[in-house]
């Protein structure tokens, strides 16, 4: 086994994609033509939406993300050199602000900030390498 | 929602769409008999007897149990299936006390005599649909609406209290909206989505059809006693004994 995609299910799928290349600089690989399904360029990982209406039609029952409600469990995290940069971008474009930028004791840059769907979304700077001696 | 052959859905026309979630029609072929799923709306139904000279309207507070039906070959009837959130247009205050009741004949164009010239053969769901929006309108509030799809989203599993926190509203206010446009408590509504979603886990529509206990499991019963009671209470019948051939209305919520 292989982990493929992470699939977001949202209300609207290309306002979804067009909020995250606004809001995180990243770029579409592609939304299908129904608009109910679309992938970010992730690299080999892919971010995919899915409209809230391809859950129905697969027969799964999801709590809707919801901006107003508390955020689902569960995270998507960016990684920037630049996380200052990388979250007044996100909040300039919408994002709802969580966490402003701040060190953590092991070294990492830490913001949080909430997505147009209410997803939580971590900007953070990279872990340095650590070694498994 | 109902019967075998001869029944069809469609959409409503984009203008009724606002108070309308299903243009339905059936025309039976030959005697019979159907069950018909509660399904938490509200109708308006034109009857047509066979051979009748005149025909019937028939008005439908929130649907909460299963009837059946029985008729004779070339009766008709036409019907429009509100939005949920749309139950006050027909009955305004009324609506807390509509539940279930069905009103026929001159009661129901006693009631809403602006609907009593759809009465005559020949009348269709058009016509229905621009009489409806020729009522009084009635704005849901938008925090209803997102519970209601939000109910639909989770297949029913939100309690009150979670749908308020989702959309922002307190528990009183939200029960409150939903007696008032829906006519049901949120607990109710909930629970017929969930009777529906078991259903269709149990039978092949979601691709193969699961055992009692993983069904029981996904529609978020505490076990199969509960979901039993629930068959019981909605459809009449034994999570084991699913009528054969029983058609399941569309659902929001739910693959067809």
């Amino acid at each position: 086994m292989k982990f493929g995609y992470t699939i977001i299910y949202v209300a609207d799928v290309p306002a979804t994609v067009a909020f995250y290349e606004a809001a995180f600089g990243l770029s579409r690989r592609f939304i299908h033509e129904s608009d109910l399904y679309a992938e970010m360029e992730t690299g080999e990982t892919a971010i995919a939406f899915g409209a809230n209406v391809a859950a129905e039609m697969a027969g799964l029952a999801i709590v809707p993300n919801e901006p107003r409600a508390p955020a689902a469990g569960w995270e998507i995290c960016l990684v920037t050199d630049d996380v200052a940069a990388g979250y007044d971008r996100a909040v300039a474009a919408g994002c709802a602000p969580v966490a402003p930028p701040a060190e953590k004791p092991w070294g990492q840059t830490v913001s949080y900030v909430r997505d147009l769907n209410g997803c939580l979304v971590e900007i953070a700077s990279p872990m340095a390498t650590v070694s498994t001696a | 929602m109902h019967l075998p052959a001869g029944y069809r859905e469609q959409s409503p026309s984009p203008l009724a769409a606002r108070h309308v979630e299903t243009a339905w029609s059936f025309c039976a072929d030959a005697a019979g008999t159907g069950l018909v799923l509660p399904d938490g709306r509200c109708d308006i139904i034109v009857y047509t007897p066979p051979g009748a000279a005149a025909v019937d309207l028939v008005l439908c507070g929130p649907a909460t149990r299963a009837f059946s039906l029985s008729f004779e070959a070339g009766a008709r009837w036409i019907g429009l299936r509100l939005r949920p959130e749309r139950g006050a247009l027909i009955w305004g205050e009324e609506l807390v006390r509509a539940t279930d009741r069905v009103l026929r004949g001159a009661d129901a164009m006693a009631y809403l005599p602006a609907l009593a010239p759809l009465c005559r053969l020949g009348v269709t769901g058009a016509e229905i649909e621009t009489a409806l929006d020729a009522l009084p309108p009635r704005r849901a509030d938008p925090g209803l609406t997102r519970s209601l799809e939000a109910t639909h989203l989770s297949g029913g599993r939100l309690d009150v209290d979670r749908l308020a926190r989702h959309v922002g509203l307190t528990t009183r206010h939200l029960s409150r909206l939903w007696r008032a446009h829906v006519g049901l408590s949120p607990k109710t509504y909930a629970q017929i989505i969930r009777f529906h979603r078991a259903l269709r886990l149990l039978r092949d529509e979601l691709g193969g059809g699961l055992t009692p206990i993983a069904a029981a499991y996904e529609a978020g019963y505490a076990d199969q006693a509960h979901m039993a009671r629930a068959f019981r209470r909605f459809g009449g019948f034994a999570p084991s004994g699913i009528p054969e051939g029983l058609n399941l209305p569309g659902m929001p919520g739910m693959p067809g």
